[in-house]
């Protein structure tokens, strides 16, 4: 107590010039983040950005000069577009299917309370310590010929599935992988949710669907938006799912990042589909904006 | 004036005792394939060379591939780490022309004389240290005669149970190689359309173009029924699964895949690298990995035994068909463009 009086009784006799050294104090505290950042963000961004303009010759040797040719061949050529909108589409559907699965838990998470909300809630956060490998790996056991889901659909005379190294494998992987990240964030977008409201709309006889798509969706709608930023943001970047899961088959911006990082070798064309991967996430942070400025 | 003499004798002893320790340790860093790579090199190469030569300490920096190491090489261009580089030839030739490599040749490494005339690649510093070479995979409880083409990969029976690692791996390239050639290609530099005709031909049947984590252990545990990998890792997989794994070399043959070794320009142990170099090219060493791990050995000399040799290819060199990588890195986008539009459509 001694110790936090004088710190609370100091501003009060401050004079008015030493007031005004406010900002100063602001960028000092702020300062640390901003160091952090500049040295761990955006230098190695700024990087990336000068690597895409370099040339890199058949042999995969890297020369630093100035040149748009990496980026005038990704512009040119139909391969990349394809990637591109089909990252997007992969990754929207990974987020819609993630939206649909996530929601109810979430929602039963945040109404129910007391030691079963811890419980719930650990075991909602637990698979965020197993490595996504691990758990990709999992899936693997699961949806392959001989796994979990083609035996039982074997056992009642169905023929199996193609569940693995393709898109649906991609999506049934990455969908599991981020719903932690979905329940999380709208859980976290869940505060305006009332259920005096509820409760109001139904003893004014709405039925539950009514009260569900007018009252629960449109409070509910932060926790939305945030959740779909954050998965899709995860889903574009992630990698190892899509490459474990996949099969060679599906070609997405982040694998093929890596292809031309590690395999290939041309750091010049991995560094120009990075600073497009950075757009496309700028792309869908205007959006969320947008969207969070139409819900508030 | 006596506490500087005092000072001066101090830091003239710290020197001495400094230089003295230098002079008995030399530290060469080898930066190579992790894995059994790692456990298998140290064992054969690495620890005898240290034993032959108790003043050099040889530290082993494991990464798990080519490209990797050359980004470590990149990065410390300014003030290199390591001293010595083993990785993919054509890996080598882009180190190569960032001037990133020292050359090796007769007179720094006098073991380079010996050396097979394929271990010496024209406008790469470094020289082979291993050949490998792609070999046809297949798991003995599920497969029970051997085949024999590489085209028993689109044979109906192995549907959906062929793992290949595809483009821009370079075992996939090297199947579209192979079957070009076995279907009369003549020239690979300029188009290889038979190749990815044939790979068309096997693709409904491919499983994965991506066998992870390796396509040893995706055919060992029957994931997979047939494929194709690299014969050295391939052999050790056949041991350490007691024969569940079988290998076999198709009557179209194989390419080499080249791993050279380099040393890196203004490493921290300049003569003890090029003398670890010399080791590592030399007879004994040679024959030591090729019985431990069987890569086929560049060294002509090396006297390997029967046992060994007939796991490597050395025995059907008129088998192996000879590839110019650092040509073909050149065309490699056009292929990698047909694999996309002309193979991978046809498996999904």
């Amino acid at each position: 107590m001694s110790a936090v009086a004088p710190a609370a009784a100091m501003p009060a006799p401050l004079p008015a010039a030493e007031r005004s050294s406010g900002l100063p104090l602001v960028v000092l505290l702020l300062l640390p983040i901003a160091l952090v950042n500049a040295f761990g963000f955006l230098a190695p961004v700024f990087n990336l950005l000068r690597m895409s303009f370099y040339e890199s010759q058949a042999t995969g040797a890297m020369v630093e000069v100035y040149t748009f040719a990496t980026w005038a061949s990704v512009l040119r050529d139909s391969f990349y577009a394809e990637l591109i909108l089909n990252s997007i589409l992969v990754s929207l559907g990974i987020t819609l299917m993630t939206l649909v699965c996530s929601y109810p838990i979430a929602l039963y998470l945040h109404r129910s309370s007391g030691t079963w909300r811890t419980i719930l809630l650990v075991l909602v956060i637990s698979p965020l310590l197993t490595s996504a490998v691990v758990r990709t790996y999992g899936w693997v056991a699961i949806l392959s010929e001989n796994g979990l889901v083609n035996n039982a659909l074997g056992a009642i005379g169905i023929a199996p599935l193609k569940l693995m190294f393709n898109k649906t494998g991609v999506v049934i992987g990455l969908t599991e992988i981020l719903m932690p990240y979905m329940i999380l964030a709208l859980l976290a977008g869940f505060g305006r949710l009332d259920p005096r409201v509820e409760e109001a709309a139904s003893t004014l006889g709405a039925p539950p669907w009514k009260v569900f798509r007018h009252i629960v969706v449109p409070l509910t709608m932060p926790g939305i938006a945030l959740g779909s930023l954050l998965c899709f943001v995860l889903a574009v970047s992630s990698f190892i799912t899509p490459k474990l899961l996949g099969g060679g088959r599906v070609f997405l911006l982040a694998t093929e990042i890596y292809d031309q990082a590690i395999v290939t070798l041309n750091w010049p064309l991995a560094a120009t589909l990075s600073i497009l991967v950075l757009v496309i996430f700028g792309g869908a942070l205007v959006l969320y904006t947008r969207a969070l400025r139409a819900i508030m | 004036m006596k506490t500087y003499a005092k000072i001066a004798i101090g830091a003239g002893l710290a020197t001495a005792l400094l230089s003295s320790t230098a002079m008995a340790q030399q530290t060469v860093t080898v930066m190579a394939y992790s894995g059994l790579f790692q456990e298998r090199y140290t064992k054969a190469v690495v620890e005898p060379f240290m034993k032959a030569n108790p003043g050099i300490k040889v530290e082993y920096f494991p990464m798990p591939n080519s490209a990797q190491m050359l980004g470590n090489l990149r990065a410390q261009k300014a003030a290199p780490q390591a001293d010595v580089v083993i990785m993919d030839v054509s890996v080598s030739k882009a180190a190569t022309d960032e001037k990133l490599l020292t050359k090796i040749d007769e007179k720094n490494t006098p073991n380079v004389a010996d050396l097979y005339p394929s271990a010496r690649i024209a406008d790469v510093d470094g020289v082979a240290v291993t050949f490998d070479n792609l070999v046809l995979l297949y798991n003995t409880d599920t497969v029970k005669e051997t085949p024999k083409s590489w085209m028993d990969l689109a044979d109906k029976k192995f549907a959906g149970k062929v793992a290949i690692p595809g483009m821009p791996d370079i075992q996939g390239l090297s199947l579209v190689l192979i079957t070009d050639k076995a279907r009369g290609g003549t020239d690979y530099l300029k188009n290889v359309d038979k190749g990815i005709a044939a790979l068309g031909e096997i693709a409904p049947n491919v499983q994965t173009w991506e066998p992870k984590p390796e396509v040893y252990v995706t055919i060992i545990s029957g994931q997979a029924t047939v494929g194709a990998g690299w014969n050295a890792r391939a052999q050790v997989n056949i041991d350490t699964s007691n024969g569940k794994l079988g290998a076999t070399l198709p009557k179209e043959g194989s390419v080499f895949q080249i791993n050279t070794i380099n040393q890196v320009a203004g490493g921290p142990g300049k003569d003890a690298g090029a003398k670890f170099i010399n080791y590592a090219l030399s007879p004994e060493a040679q024959k030591a990995f090729t019985e431990a791990m069987f890569y086929a050995p560049t060294n002509a000399k090396a006297q390997i035994s029967d046992a060994a040799i007939a796991r490597t290819a050395v025995k059907s060199m008129d088998k192996v068909i000879p590839v110019d990588w650092i040509a073909l890195a050149k065309v490699r986008e056009p292929i990698m463009d047909q694999w996309r539009r002309k193979v991978i459509p046809l498996s999904r």
